[in-house]
């Protein structure tokens, strides 16, 4: 059964064959999987910056037909009568911070200028500002997520 | 046909156009080849072609060498994964610790393996220079790969030092308190030399951001180069030690005794011992593959070995250093324990003077002992002087170890650690 | 060379590469295997089951697993309880089994301001269950026992008349009672005998801190401190206090948070401004404006607070100035005037007093009581001390000091205590120098208060 080897050294016995081979396919998985772990080790599980989802106040924080800017988010909370919308005060040209203006809104560092509705009214910038997705949480928060961008027509109503 | 699947695998890409591009020569399969192997490729190179079968005698060398070097590679490999997230700052150095902990991706376990990879080397460059000295490989012509030895043995004590202040926990702070304070007895330079090391009087932040410096780039660069040159000279002084040397044979050409314009290849050239030196062919083997499968299982071993401690023991991590509350005893890094006894009975004594003869009769051991027979031989008749002396110095050494471990509690006084908690602790 | 052929290590090889392999999957299972998601799989699977909308089933299956955290960069910690505990915010999740439940009376201290360790102390940082709730070695600060937990409220506020933690007012109380400052500096206030208190609550657990006022040797060996007599009450409430002098500050936002007005802000407020000229409390002070004993029965707080603001509006013809308090001091105020409808207020309106009844304050300001026992009775032992073993009384202290003696051997105090035997270690209670630390108006009238306490002659005829 158990054939003797030749002088060949290509040659190896069946029970040789087998050690070797499993004894290869091991140390090479475990190889891969260690690396893959080093990566996913590298990869970061949670970040120290300011979340994306985050709390704006209640609703009664924000007076009737106000914009108001939250400076670490930046971000404008626009609340019309019972509805709630939250604008990136991100100018989508170069992002520096767009101001308030009276109508509207304007970036002080190319000109560009945005309505109301955060669409481009003109200077360099490529596309409106962007919509974040707002809803109340279950405590009676408004709660905005920048990580959904929805259409401007989208409002949280109270 | 009966070859393994893996190495068909290997065979067949070695033959494409890629692979010959890079692995030049392939998985050997003629004695030429396993030559030409060695010798062309840059990680083996460092290897000769043939190696003495003696050296290969796993119970002559307990390939402690070896392991220590894994060691170290797993280090490396571990300790860079390590400082894409450690920040030596007072403020965050702790936070981090936990957070490897809590929330990052096999984090415990790569921050298990640094701490008892690095202990284990330690221990294990420790067990080398022990069989160095038993089998009597650093007499000539290995006087100067031993000094280089003993130069790594303190690197490898300086980056478990460095090391152990990184986490700034208590037992980081208190350990690193006492090892510099037992440095300060040095006369004459030792309280400046703790000054450059602590970049100040006390251990804060300065001294932390001292530590990392050297932990990550200055001792171990230092380390990796005397590595690199140890592993040259034991292929220049002819490989592992080893029964019955013929010494230090000089064959010389003396050029100019050679009549002719001939130019001399580098054999020629060269002086010196090599393996080729007074052997029988039969004592000769090749590397490829009776060295290097030897040593692809003892890496697996080590791997397994410091896998299996890291998953299965947690290192310590104790609260945030606190200036304000030293633990009661405060006690140095194991392999410091021995000394931090010593320095209870005298500092200058314990802590200066016996310390420094020892490292200097280390480092000078090779050239005062004469004798030259007793290489190659685990506890040679002839040395039994120098053997005795050598294991009397290693069982005081263990045994002062032992008892800062084990028997020393509060104020360093005497406790008897079946009977008594470790240390006091903050009253909770 | 056959014996030195590496055939023979095959096995060895493939033990070794299945032992590396195998360690590696084990070493990934326990990473990826954590505690915490269980318990997100478990919310997810009840909001799932909750959902009663396509749109909520929607949402709840697009809830991610992941760490979640609550960064608190001002208060230097991060927490990540919520990464078990989901629920926190969630009304409808009254009454579920822990992890899962609803945190109440979250409103004033919003979550993502706050966070949860501020409070309930425990190791933010950690996500499995023991080791975040602190219970573990190595780490300083347990979760607090629900009982203590107004403890955690003193961080920010005043002890004193704080509605929401009236174990807290208690515990403040009976530490102000029982002359604690004797011997122990709170807030830069106190005695050297014992240690100083501001960060005692950080280092100390609840256990240890009661052991410690009933048998003070018990845990910390060779103290002076008598063993202390509470009511179960009073002791469960100064340990309280003590939790609550952590040491923390409240940088920034949670400073200008903190000037949530307690009663006592206002009654300092009342005081500074000089209320008492037009307005009278329990018959003392100016007859010009009403008395404000019961304004809190008489008027509700909109109106108080409009009436701070502009007095002229809410009185017409006042002659009472507007004097531009801010909304904090407004609020202030009327909680002040609010409480004096709750409780008999001891004013200690210093101008009205006498300086024996000044000197009463000054006596309990600096925790006299702590050693010379209540009123200045005596009665605390002070074992092997000449004076009958005991820390002497001041009852008769006006019979054996002059008044300028008594000031000075309050100002320089007494180190070394006369022993009763000389063979027995020394009386461990010894008398702080006050000098620098009591002021000399109150030096004053703490001397006359201390030569008032001296008993009306008894009946000679007796």
């Amino acid at each position: 059964m158990n054939h003797t080897p030749s002088e060949n050294k290509n040659e190896v016995s069946r029970r040789n064959f087998l050690q070797l081979t499993l004894g290869w396919l091991a140390s090479t998985f475990a190889v891969v999987a260690a690396s893959a772990g080093a990566v996913r080790f590298l990869v970061p599980n949670v970040l120290y910056e300011p979340s994306l989802r985050f709390k704006a106040g209640r609703p009664d924080d924000y007076p009737d037909g106000s914009v108001t800017f939250l400076e670490a988010e930046r971000v404008f909370l626009v609340r019309q009568g019972n509805t709630f919308r939250c604008l990136s005060a991100i100018c989508t040209h170069l992002g520096c911070t767009v101001n308030r203006a009276e109508h509207g809104y304007h970036c002080p560092c190319h000109g560009s200028v945005f309505n109301d509705q955060g669409g481009v009214v003109s200077g360099p910038a490529p596309r409106g500002l962007d919509w974040f997705q707002i809803t109340l949480s279950k405590d009676n928060r408004l709660l905005v997520d920048k990580n959904q961008r929805v259409a401007a027509d989208k409002y949280l109503v109270l | 046909m009966n070859t393994p699947l893996p190495k068909r695998i290997w065979q067949w890409f070695t033959r494409t156009r890629v692979g010959r591009s890079i692995f030049r020569i392939g998985l050997p399969e003629s004695n030429l080849e396993r030559s030409q192997v060695m010798v062309s490729s840059f990680l083996l190179h460092v290897q000769p072609a043939k190696v003495n079968r003696h050296s290969l005698r796993a119970s002559y060398s307990l390939g402690l060498g070896l392991i220590s070097l894994y060691l170290f590679l797993i280090l490396i490999v571990t300790g860079v994964l390590l400082m894409f997230y450690y920040v030596p700052s007072t403020e965050k150095a702790y936070d981090i610790m936990k957070d490897l902990q809590y929330v990052v991706s096999a984090g415990l376990v790569i921050r298990n393996m640094h701490r008892w990879a690095a202990h284990l080397m330690v221990l294990f460059v420790l067990l080398h220079m022990c069989r160095v000295y038993y089998t009597g490989a650093y007499k000539r012509p290995r006087e100067f790969n031993w000094m280089i030895g003993v130069g790594l043995f303190l690197l490898t004590l300086g980056l478990s030092f460095t090391g152990y202040l990184l986490p700034w926990d208590q037992l980081a702070f208190w350990a690193i308190t006492v090892g510099t304070n037992i440095a300060g007895y040095a006369p004459v330079i030792g309280l400046k030399i703790k000054y450059l090391l602590l970049g100040g009087n006390v251990v804060g932040q300065e001294a932390l951001t001292r530590f990392y410096a050297l932990h990550v780039i200055v001792l171990p660069a230092a380390a990796l180069l005397m590595v690199a040159v140890h592993l040259w000279r034991v292929r220049k002084d002819g490989g592992l030690s080893r029964p019955d040397e013929p010494g230090d044979i000089v064959q010389q050409v003396e050029l100019k005794q050679l009549p002719t314009n001939k130019t001399y290849g580098l054999m020629e050239l060269a002086r010196g011992t090599t393996p080729q030196v007074g052997q029988n062919p039969e004592d000769e083997v090749f590397s490829w593959p009776h060295l290097v499968f030897r040593e692809l299982l003892l890496f697996l071993l080590v791997a397994a070995v410091v896998l299996f401690l890291s998953i299965f023991w947690n290192a310590p991590l104790e609260e945030l250093a606190n200036p304000i509350h030293p633990p009661n005893p405060a006690k140095a890094p194991w392999y410091f324990l021995g000394l931090q006894e010593l320095v209870s009975y005298s500092a200058f004594w314990g802590g200066v003077v016996v310390p420094g003869l020892l490292v200097t009769a280390l480092m000078l051991l090779p050239y005062l002992d004469r004798q030259r027979q007793g290489v190659g031989r685990w506890f040679a008749r002839e040395r039994v002087v120098a053997n005795t002396i050598f294991t009397v110095c290693l069982l005081t050494a263990i045994v002062l170890t032992i008892i800062g471990t084990l028997f020393r509690g509060p104020n360093w006084g005497w406790v008897v650690p079946w009977e008594q908690p470790p240390a006091i602790t903050e009253g909770h | 060379m056959n014996d030195l052929s590496v055939r023979k290590f095959y096995a060895w090889f493939t033990m070794l590469g299945l032992l590396v392999g195998v360690l590696v999957v084990i070493g990934y299972y326990r990473d990826e295997y954590r505690e915490w998601k269980n318990y997100q799989h478990k919310y997810i699977q009840e909001e799932i089951r909750r959902a009663s909308t396509p749109q909520q089933l929607a949402l709840a299956k697009q809830i991610p697993v992941q760490i979640r955290q609550i960064l608190l960069p001002d208060l230097n910690r991060v927490d990540r309880c919520t990464t078990c505990h989901l629920a926190v915010e969630d009304p409808s999740y009254g009454g579920y089994p822990q992890p899962l439940a609803y945190h109440p009376l979250h409103e004033q201290h919003p979550f993502d301001r706050f966070g949860c360790t501020i409070c309930h102390r425990g190791q933010g940082r950690a996500t499995t269950d023991a080791d975040a709730h602190g219970n573990v070695p190595h780490w300083d600060q347990p979760m607090l026992p629900l009982q203590y937990i107004q403890a955690s409220c003193g961080q920010c506020h005043e002890a004193a008349d704080n509605p929401a933690a009236p174990e807290l007012a208690r515990g403040q109380q009976v530490f102000e009672d029982s002359g604690c400052r004797g011997c122990h500096k709170l807030n830069g206030i106190g005695g050297v005998v014992g240690p100083e208190l501001d960060k005692v609550g950080a280092r100390r657990s609840p256990e240890w801190l009661k052991k410690h006022f009933l048998a003070p040797a018990s845990v910390t060996p060779g103290s002076a401190m008598p063993p202390q007599k509470f009511s179960e009450t009073n002791l469960e409430a100064i340990i309280l206090f003590m939790l609550s002098q952590t040491g923390e500050s409240a940088p920034g936002y949670y400073a200008s948070m903190k000037v949530i007005p307690s009663a006592s802000e206002g009654q300092r407020l009342f005081q500074q401004k000089g209320c008492i000229g037009c307005h009278s409390i329990g018959g003392q002070g100016g007859k010009i404006g009403p008395a404000l004993d019961d304004v809190g029965l008489r008027r509700p707080v909109e109106w108080m607070m409009q009436h701070f603001r502009d007095p002229q509006a809410v009185t017409p013809g006042t002659v009472m100035p507007r004097f531009g308090f801010t909304e904090t001091e407004a609020r202030a105020l009327t909680d002040f005037l609010m409480h004096l409808r709750d409780q008999k207020v001891a004013l200690s309106l210093p101008s009205l007093m006498s300086p024996g009844e000044r000197g009463r304050e000054v006596f309990r300001k600096y925790g006299c009581a702590g050693c010379h026992g209540a009123d200045g009775k005596g009665g605390v032992p002070n074992p092997n001390a000449k004076t009958a073993e005991q820390v002497p009384g001041l009852i008769y202290v006006a019979d054996g000091y002059t008044k300028d003696e008594l000031k000075k051997r309050i100002l320089n105090g007494q180190r070394e205590i006369t022993a009763l035997d000389p063979k027995r270690p020394p009386p461990p209670l010894f008398m702080a120098a006050w000098a620098g630390i009591i002021k000399d108006s109150e030096l004053d009238d703490l001397v006359a208060y201390l030569f008032s306490l001296k008993p009306k002659e008894e009946n000679p005829g007796f």
